[in-house]
């Protein structure tokens, strides 16, 4: 059976992998920034079909991130509180 | 450069260093964490973030297929404007006596023969060595014949860090002009990674619109040395690619011979390795024969990379739900690889 010290050690551990994640997420969020603004001056005034695929599929995984992000924020919120109460 | 080539360039850049390797980092940190929260459920009824946790996971998946596809759909594009996704463009004979080298490793057909005229003047036979030629200064050299031994552009890039390094202007020229055509072109399309990989290490950041004029500094000199016959524009092309700038403005409307940009990187590449006193990394496994192949392998590992973590967190999640099940605790990650975990001291 496993004791209020060992439960707590164990989800700080995870929080700090969250976290590590969440850095991963960021910087990931940061260059895929980078990455459609040098697309967006760079193919400015295209109209090729696969540009705007390409363009809305980077959209696509900006808002995933976001919102990976965002779900991250709300498990370290509850796993948090849990500590708390511990 | 032409100014198609240059959005290439762009668009070739950007589609590169889509953060598909951060994204892999983060699914497996998610998943070593949901491990771990997993096995303290099963001491408590309380969720504590694990669904959420899970949530994430699979947006931080959907983002990276969509990054993939987002690569695939650039290349794409790139094909369609006519540009081979490498960068690399027909290479255009600076002479009509002159022709591009016969593929390599392919013997000529039963009676098939060479034209006489491209017996009779060797240095006429190939416009890679002749453009060579040229750019280094129109020595003569070493008799213009191909050095099968420089099997790929990577190999020739060793090669010109290694004649760089030495000082020696004869062996670097003769390097480059032995190279086989593709191999040589090859050069344009692994040459500028690394050289902004140096140029980020000589700034202590990434190169950026106002490190121009250092970096030019601090080529400008030795490459000029080493490629008296170089057209200025070609290394100020580069450099303004390596620090994500528009390329310059062209005066004329002549274009640059087709292996100027890949002599250019290569040399460019090796000054600054040889200015920060590092040597090339020996051969990754990557084949750099070509560019597309390269860079079609290169994603072909991302994805195995991709799917082999996808899969990876599968099992691991299998394996800590059988855990979970058994009431044992979660199997400890294994040491991190960077010296400066902050989680040794706790974790495991």
């Amino acid at each position: 059976m496993a004791s209020v010290a060992e439960l707590k050690a164990a989800i700080d551990v995870a929080l700090e992998q969250i976290g590590d994640g969440q850095s991963a997420v960021q910087a990931a969020g940061e260059k895929l920034a980078e990455a459609q603004q040098t697309l967006a001056g760079a193919l400015e005034g295209s109209g090729h079909e696969t540009v705007e695929a390409a363009q809305a599929s980077l959209t696509q995984a900006s808002q995933e991130l976001e919102e990976c992000l965002a779900a991250t924020l709300v498990a370290v919120e509850q796993a948090q509180l849990y500590v708390s109460t511990l | 450069m032409s100014i198609i080539e240059d959005v290439g360039a762009q668009v070739r850049a950007a589609a590169e260093e889509l953060p598909i390797a951060p994204l892999a980092l983060a699914l497996e940190k998610f998943g070593q964490a949901t491990e771990r929260l997993r096995w303290v459920r099963q001491e408590s009824a309380n969720p504590m973030g694990v669904p959420e946790l899970s949530a994430a996971t699979e947006h931080a998946e959907s983002a990276g297929h969509a990054l993939r596809v987002a690569q695939e759909q650039l290349s794409a594009y790139l094909a369609a404007i006519g540009l081979a996704p490498d960068g690399g463009t027909a290479p255009r004979p600076a002479g009509d006596r002159q022709v591009h080298d016969a593929p390599r490793g392919v013997p000529p057909a039963a009676g098939e023969q060479s034209p006489p005229e491209q017996d009779d003047n060797p240095v006429l036979r190939r416009w890679w060595a002749v453009r060579v030629a040229e750019l280094t200064g129109g020595r003569e050299g070493a008799p213009d014949t191909q050095d099968e031994k420089i099997g790929d552009s990577r190999e020739l890039l060793h090669r010109v860090v290694g004649g760089v390094r030495a000082g020696d202007r004869d062996r670097l020229h003769r390097e480059l002009r032995a190279a086989h055509a593709d191999v040589g072109l090859g050069l344009a399309a692994i040459s500028p990674p690394l050289l902004r990989e140096c140029a980020g290490e000589l700034l202590g950041h990434p190169p950026r619109a106002d490190d121009l004029p250092r970096l030019r500094r601090e080529l400008d000199g030795r490459v000029r040395d080493l490629l008296p016959g170089l057209p200025p524009q070609a290394l100020e092309t580069l450099l303004t690619r390596v620090c994500r700038m528009p390329p310059p403005r062209r005066d004329n409307a002549e274009q640059p011979h087709a292996a100027d940009p890949a002599v250019t990187a290569g040399v460019a590449t090796a000054v600054l390795l040889a200015r920060l006193g590092k040597d090339l990394p020996r051969d990754d496994g990557q084949d750099d024969r070509g560019g597309e192949p390269a860079r079609e392998k290169r994603r072909e590992t991302e994805r195995d990379a991709w799917d082999r973590t996808t899969r990876d967190r599968a099992d691991r999640e299998r394996a800590a739900r059988e855990r979970t099940a058994q009431g044992r605790p979660p199997v400890p990650p294994p040491p991190p690889a960077a010296p400066a975990a902050r989680r040794r001291d706790s974790d495991g």
